[in-house]
């Protein structure tokens, strides 16, 4: 790697960090507006998981070099990601196993 | 016998070995905590309350009060991930004085972390907010408690590499490169995770 993709990358690097910091501040403003409706958290929890989202986005991308990755690395991850969302969706599973009692 | 594949990239995977290692190892830790994420949400949407009222009431009030101290942890992991990554730049630079700054800030910053959790924990189990006293407090402990575990984890590695470790710097010079790269994959990891955490057990109750 040249000095000058060093340089690049230093750059980089120093803008991710100051997104970050301010992704940061705005999940903590976030939580403290209102975006409920009709007594259900839903809006807050979809806002406070999208800035997390984007923050871990950030984070992959740029410091785990994500976006410029080797294709065995996304093979690995995309399986990863199956499995976690098969995961998460067993929860969705039992409630709607009930509903048929 | 010599290791292959230490520095030199293989042709199948296009990667050296310790990098396909970690990654492999980072799939399993995204299941691990992909599946207290996963109890997380069947707690929650099951519970009539969230928080739920238990012996000593709701830790919502006490919750509010710590958002500073969860805020300022955030910021602290937040930097030490940068850092981490820098002290990988400062090895590329061939500058090991900077590299051993850039380290040795990194763990401050994770000790930093684990002081300022120790505080948290005890003035939540000083007010009786044990794991025993409701699913939001269990999985508070569960959760937090695993990353402190990786965050330990991290301070061993990381300071070995800062201490003793160091020597492979002037016999491997690029095998010592990619070990710092391999650990701050696993760093910058332990700093994804408590991106979620951060929302979901502090600011979203």
């Amino acid at each position: 790697m040249s000095n000058k993709n060093l340089g690049h990358h230093i750059t980089n690097y120093r803008n991710v960090f100051i997104y970050l910091l301010i992704g940061t501040a705005l999940t903590v403003i976030a939580s403290y507006v209102d975006f409920n409706v009709k007594d259900s958290i839903a809006g807050a929890i979809f806002v406070g998981l999208l800035i997390a989202t984007i923050k871990g986005y950030l984070v992959a991308a740029n410091f785990m070099h994500l976006n410029s990755e080797k294709k065995m690395i996304y093979w690995i991850l995309m399986l990863t990601v199956f499995f976690l969302v098969l995961l998460l969706f067993i929860p969705l599973l039992w409630n709607l196993n009930s509903l048929s009692y | 016998m010599e290791i292959p594949y230490n520095v030199e990239l293989r042709e199948d995977t296009g990667l050296y070995n310790s990098k396909l290692g970690i990654w492999l190892f980072l799939a399993s830790e995204i299941m691990l905590f992909g599946g207290l994420f996963s109890a997380y949400i069947l707690l929650r949407t099951g519970a009539p309350v969230w928080p739920p009222i238990g012996e000593h009431g709701s830790i919502i009030h006490l919750l509010k009060d710590t958002i500073p101290h969860a805020t300022f942890n955030t910021v602290i992991l937040i930097l030490s991930s940068v850092t981490m990554v820098m002290a990988w730049v400062a090895l590329k630079q061939k500058n090991l004085g900077k590299y051993k700054m850039y380290l040795g800030t990194t763990i401050v910053c994770a000790l930093i972390f684990l002081v300022v959790k120790y505080f948290e924990y005890s003035h939540k189990i000083h007010e009786g907010f044990v794991p025993a006293h409701d699913t939001y407090m269990a999985l508070y402990f569960t959760l937090t408690g695993l990353h402190g575990l990786h965050i330990v984890g991290g301070i061993v590695v990381l300071a070995y590499l800062w201490g003793p470790g160091i020597s492979m710097w002037n016999s491997e010079p690029e095998r010592f490169t990619n070990r710092i790269e391999v650990a701050g994959l696993y760093w910058h990891f332990v700093d994804l995770v408590w991106i979620f955490l951060f929302p979901i057990l502090y600011l979203l109750n």
